[in-house]
């Protein structure tokens, strides 16, 4: 072999190892692209917005305005209405989704016949569109000819149809319920991977060794699917608390904002004001709540001896 | 030994829970589905029916009829499949690297990932409505496939990463030995027996896409680009609500879902508790 052969060789094995020192980089560089483009980008144009005056009808009117949106947003009448909706809307959703989806969960830890058929049906709702779901309670509560009001009167708790969506004292309650029963498969899903993925054997050593069944749920079923129980809630309650397609369907946030969360607020905004620069500063605003939230959840959970990620 | 404190309910009880959560996932359905089948006079009677009286299939064929049902089930399908599958294979690619390398960064990319959870899309909502009316891309199928698409990859990718770590190094190893290539030893190898995996995180993707309503009202005015829920929606706003023939748009709208759902469910539930072994 010649020696100029010889360092050609070397030469290609220098630069294998130099793509191969970026083949991570490379591997990873379609999916950051489109998130920093789409994702990351958009989000600091509208940390920009939140300062501005920007509202879509008035194109020659476009500039900053310091803190004079947040400052709208202060003396917005509405906004304590809106904050203890969303406040309610987060409670009652995240604790009841996941106390009827760990029941879910419990029932189906166990095989059976017709398991397969059953699980399709009873997780459907997951898979089904928002807009769906919401026509459907929105029908189902109706007062003319709806379902809830016909059942209602038949168990003789109300004496005539009730317009649970056009009061604002009941407006959001059937919005609730309607996202309680959405998100159940969800909670059920993962709760049940959780309870599948504990070894029998460490049921059975617990026997062995005469440890109490309330010793086994504490000791050992509770600490083996706390990770994703963690996990699975600090997800939930960041997706409830953005969530606002049901309100918007059933509701439109009405009647006068009775039933409006951020999201849905914010989501008003955009479509009927068109004031881009307030929306961004209540998007701003929620953001902050968002960060303040998951500091302090990790803070409390201890995150760390959860798992790592 | 089955018991409550292990996670398991007594017999009669469990049966009992079981069939309450099956009545309760399906009455909806139900209902939507005997109002598609009742005619106007008896949706709007004075006595409320819990099975059509005078059975009609009308409100099907006016719903396609009056409305381009089948061009939004189209886009709704084109958006769905095409950001699937990018959000697949790009979470391929990255999760496999962050699965399976050690670099410089790869915290900070975790990190940026993760952070993206919480940020709330409605911010988005905004500032990718003047990016893409910049683009040209406003009231196209483009703006809303390449937004679908970035909205999941963070989660897909992390998740995908998930589901490398859990298939042993040791497999791909043994057959690098043996003379194959990297990239056809994870296609050939590693990808076929994450294939739980790879269905979840598809369906993750395309349901997320199937069932947005927001950017696609944002995004979207003519008829020929809306999506199922965008054409419903508008469809509802123009002639107020007409129950028959929205219960019958609803109807089928739910076919191709249900069907998915049932084929892959399975999957579902293995995929997901290979992931939760490790977050």
């Amino acid at each position: 072999m010649s020696a100029a052969n010889l360092s050609a060789n070397r030469q290609s094995g220098k630069r294998k190892k130099l793509f191969r020192r970026f083949e991570p980089y490379l591997l990873l560089l379609p999916a950051l692209l489109i998130v920093v483009a789409f994702f990351a980008y958009p989000l600091g144009s509208s940390l920009r917005l939140a300062f501005m005056h920007y509202v879509l009808f008035e194109p020659q009117n476009i500039k900053f305005s310091g803190l004079d949106n947040f400052k709208s947003l202060l003396s917005d009448s509405v906004m304590p209405k809106v904050l203890l909706n969303s406040a309610l809307w987060i409670v009652s959703v995240v604790s009841l989704q996941f106390v009827l989806g760990f029941a879910l969960a419990v029932a189906l830890n166990k095989p059976f016949r017709g398991k397969g058929a059953y699980q399709a049906v009873v997780f459907l709702p997951w898979a089904v569109s928002a807009f769906l779901i919401g026509m459907i309670f929105k029908w189902m509560f109706s007062q003319r000819n709806g379902l809830i009001n016909e059942l209602l009167m038949n168990l003789g708790i109300i004496h005539k149809p009730v317009a649970f969506l056009a009061l604002s004292g009941t407006s959001i309650i059937p919005v609730i319920i309607a996202m309680i029963w959405y998100g159940v498969p969800f909670f059920g899903i993962m709760i049940l991977a959780a309870l599948q993925s504990v070894p029998h054997e460490m049921y059975e050593a617990a026997d062995i060794d005469g440890a109490g069944r309330v010793r086994q749920l504490f000791q050992i079923t509770i600490p083996y699917i706390k990770p994703t129980i963690v996990l699975t809630l600090l997800l939930r309650v960041i997706w409830v608390f953005n969530s606002a397609d049901l309100i918007y369907i059933m509701t439109g946030g009405g009647p006068a904002n009775s039933s409006d969360n951020l999201p849905s607020y914010m989501f008003n905004k955009i479509g009927y004001s068109t004031d881009f620069g307030q929306a961004s500063a209540l998007g701003v605003f929620m953001l902050v709540v968002l960060t303040l939230y998951t500091i302090f959840f990790l803070r409390i959970t201890k995150f760390r001896e959860a798992g790592d990620l | 030994m089955a018991n409550f404190l292990r996670a398991r309910f007594p017999g009669w009880i469990r049966f009992a829970v079981l069939l309450l959560f099956l009545a309760a996932a399906l009455l909806p359905f139900y209902w939507l589905f005997v109002t598609s089948l009742k005619d106007r006079q008896e949706i709007y009677g004075d006595v409320l029916t819990l099975w059509p009286a005078n059975l009609t299939w009308n409100n099907y064929i006016e719903t396609f009829r009056t409305s381009d049902f089948l061009g939004y089930f189209k886009n709704s399908l084109i958006v769905s499949l095409s950001s699937g599958l990018l959000v697949l294979i790009v979470s391929i690619f990255g999760g496999y690297a962050l699965a399976r390398y050690r670099f410089r960064g790869k915290g900070v990319i975790l990190l940026i990932f993760l952070t993206t959870q919480m940020v709330p899309v409605m911010i988005l909502l905004v500032p990718l409505f003047i990016v893409f009316g910049k683009l040209a891309l406003l009231n196209t199928l483009g703006a809303l496939i390449i937004t679908y698409t970035a909205l999941n990859i963070p989660f897909c990718l992390i998740t995908m990463s998930g589901f490398f770590q859990q298939t042993p190094v040791a497999l791909e190893e043994a057959a690098m030995i043996d003379g194959c290539s990297r990239l056809s030893t994870v296609a050939r190898i590693t990808l076929p027996i994450m294939l739980p995996g790879l269905v979840a995180t598809f369906v993750f993707a395309f349901m997320g896409a199937w069932n947005d309503l927001f950017f696609g009202v944002m995004f979207t005015t003519s008829e020929h680009v809306k999506t199922v829920p965008v054409g419903l929606n508008g469809f509802v706003q123009k002639f107020d609500v007409n129950w028959g023939e929205m219960s019958a748009g609803g109807m089928v709208s739910l076919i191709p879902v249900a069907i998915l759902f049932a084929l892959i469910q399975r999957y579902i539930v293995s995929g997901l508790s290979q992931g939760a072994v490790k977050g």
